[in-house]
């Protein structure tokens, strides 16, 4: 039971790091990004390369992964969001569905179809208490998915820079009529939001295994954690994709491991159904 | 007197008649100036390393006969389609193939693939040579389709026999991937253990987009398994064993040739690997012989990925081709007899024989991987081979 609950935090905290990306985004110009599970696989295999294949410090590989993110945030920003800026949002939303699918396949051009692990930048025994395993890696993600939480919490409201991203999201045109950079402020988002699922696919790719198709699902889950935990919402995300982790393993374990997929789009279904904000999203109303 | 003179000459005219069309007939049929083979197999997609595998071995091998001159001096055109991950983009680009004409085509080792693909190349009435593994495929009733890798109806028999008889194991715990390959294997395997009176203490599956096995891997544990039966894919096999490793479980672990691929070996650490046990197709990785050891270099030096078990099986079938078409030419119905008539062809690895359904291989191999290395226990036929 104890084991359960352990993995099931962990593979929630990966969810819950993916949809603290998601967030970001969503936060400033209220679009889903549907490959944000993409960006976390380049993320991996960007990890790999500079780790594995250029035999790079672990700490240097991380840095140059995340500066890498940053920037492959803003050109996809460039290349999906800024030509439909003003389109019905669906249109952009198709959209980083299908660059979802071009990245993967760029990954297989360029990484083939081999998957790959990349070592974990902590090492040591794992920890044992009455029988429960805790390795190193799983504590890093916990700690890890603690501090961005944080951050991405002082970031959102106690920086101007924060308050200007929600400013954005609110109303874009008066947020330019008062002079708010809203090129540069949107740019910022979308490379945080590549650079979080940059770090989602450097911690998830020592605990599995990186290969070009592994964003698919996990970009997905993401997106269920926020219907669950309400969209935009920073304890929404982290307490949704905990929730899912759990919903997940205890199902596998308890009723049948055939429908592990299924309980995920059964909790999202339900959420929809009878609590369309989810956990923490706030009510809004829209002047008619 | 006429008569028998004109009956004497008729007769002659006859025999003469009869010499030339009996040497007709074994003429071989010509060939054009390109023989045209078509190839239909996962590229992109989840099933990409398979599919890239399974081509890189038809290749191969077309490009070594084609740089020695040739089928009789014709090379051969390979035209390869991607299928992706589904049955429906399967079929659409083996019905690309056809309309290029094709003298053979070779589905992949996806078995959804090859049943969506069978109906489409029996009109084209075309050589289909398959490696997909579910044992139903060859049970479709063409005649144009033959499978030149070992399927699962065969390893759902052994891995179980050799578990409960050899390693003495009658508690095992099942693990397969949710798919048509690992559920069809799963259920096989059941059958198997309750012919042999053993019931398995928890069968369980994973998603094969699934990255955490843990609950599954668990619920083996805390149900008191001695062993488990793990059926899966390279990637998927090697998250298992790692997390079992992970979780301290440590269970005698057999499965399919998944077990002893280079690409899970890649993957784990030395203590993660060993001691596993693998039943299936045969690698090149543990042979004697060091041409074949070469091979597998060579094949991985040129793409990078490391040649298997279907490697092994397509490069085999372009040269049992190559051999049928330099006896019998480039006549569809006259290679498809041929290779109905196959008996004892000596590939790389395994001889093959054809079986009336159209299985054309019955050899296996039992490996044991010694940390990282897999060895080969012993090459085990089919009943009746």
């Amino acid at each position: 039971m104890g084991q359960l609950v352990v993995n099931g935090l962990a593979l929630g905290s990966i969810y819950a790091l993916v949809a603290l990306g998601l967030l970001l985004i969503f936060n400033t110009v209220q679009i889903v990004n549907f490959a944000q599970g993409q960006l976390l696989m380049l993320g991996a295999f960007i990890g790999i390369s500079g780790a594995v294949t250029h035999e790079l410090p672990i700490a240097l590989a991380w840095l140059a992964t995340i500066v890498a993110m940053a920037l492959i945030g803003v050109v996809f920003m460039l290349l999906v969001y800024f030509p439909l800026r003003g389109r019905p949002a669906f249109l952009v939303i198709l959209t980083t569905i299908a660059m979802g699918i071009v990245l993967e396949n760029l990954a297989l051009i360029i990484w083939g179809p081999l998957p790959v692990s990349l070592p974990s930048p902590v090492r040591g025994p794992p920890l044992r208490f009455s029988g429960v395993v805790i390795s190193m890696h799983q504590l890093m993600i916990f700690g890890t998915l603690a501090v961005i939480l944080l951050l991405q919490y002082l970031l959102l409201t106690k920086t101007r820079f924060g308050i200007l991203m929600q400013a954005t999201a609110q109303d874009l045109h008066t947020a330019r009529l008062v002079g708010i950079p809203i090129n540069r402020t949107i740019a910022v988002a979308f490379a945080l939001g590549a650079v979080l699922s940059g770090i989602a696919g450097l911690l998830v790719a020592p605990l599995f295994l990186a290969e070009p198709t592994m964003g698919g699902s996990l970009g997905l889950k993401g997106f269920i954690v926020s219907v669950i935990g309400g969209f935009g919402n920073l304890p929404g995300a982290v307490i949704g994709g905990m929730l899912l982790g759990l919903i997940e393993t205890f199902g596998a374990r308890y009723i049948s491991s055939d429908f592990r997929d299924a309980y995920a789009f059964i909790v999202m279904i339900a959420f929809l159904t009878a609590w369309p904000r989810g956990l923490f999203g706030e009510k809004t109303s829209e002047k008619v | 007197m006429y008569r028998k003179t004109f009956f004497i000459t008729g007769t002659a005219i006859a025999c003469l008649f009869a010499s030339l069309i009996g040497e007709a007939k074994a003429e071989p049929a010509a060939c054009p100036a390109e023989i045209p083979f078509g190839l239909t197999t996962a590229l992109t997609g989840n099933l990409a390393l398979l599919g890239t595998q399974a081509r890189n071995g038809a290749e191969f091998a077309v490009d070594e006969i084609n740089a020695a001159g040739g089928i009789s001096g014709k090379k051969i055109a390979l035209k390869a389609e991607d299928t992706g991950a589904s049955s429906t983009d399967a079929l659409n680009a083996m019905n690309r193939v056809i309309e290029s004409k094709p003298l053979i085509v070779f589905g992949s080792m996806i078995s959804p693939h090859v049943f969506a693909q069978t109906e489409s190349v029996n009109k084209s009435e075309t050589p289909f040579l398959v490696g997909a593994t579910n044992a139903k495929v060859t049970a479709q009733g063409s005649k144009w389709l033959f499978r030149t890798h070992v399927h699962d109806g065969q390893l759902a028999d052994l891995i179980p026999e050799y578990l409960v008889k050899t390693l003495a194991k009658a508690k095992p715990g099942i693990m397969a991937v949710a798919d048509d390959y690992g559920l069809g294997a799963s259920k096989g395997i059941q059958v198997a253990l309750a012919k042999l009176n053993v019931t398995p203490v928890a069968v369980t599956s994973y998603a094969p987009s699934d990255k955490d096995m843990s609950a599954q891997l668990l619920e083996i544990k805390d149900k008191g398994a001695d062993s488990l039966i793990l059926f899966g894919r390279p990637a998927d096999v090697a998250l298992v064993m790692k997390q079992m490793s992970e979780l301290g479980i440590k269970l005698t672990t057999i499965g399919n040739s998944s077990m002893v691929a280079q690409t899970t070996l890649n993957n784990l650490s030395a203590a993660d690997a060993d001691g596993s046990i693998a039943i299936g197709g045969m690698i090149p990785q543990t042979s004697a012989d060091p041409k074949i050891t070469d091979w597998a270099k060579r094949v991985q030096d040129k793409y990078k990925v490391p040649a298997d078990n279907f490697t092994v099986s397509y490069y085999d079938t372009v040269y049992m081709l190559k051999a049928i078409i330099e006896k019998v030419g480039c006549d569809k119905p006259a290679i498809r007899d041929a290779l109905a008539a196959t008996k004892d062809w000596k590939g790389l690895l395994i001889n093959y024989q054809a079986d009336a359904p159209g299985d054309l291989a019955h050899t296996l191999g039992i490996y044991r991987n010694k940390g990282k290395t897999p060895e080969l226990i012993g090459p085990i036929k089919e009943a009746g081979y």
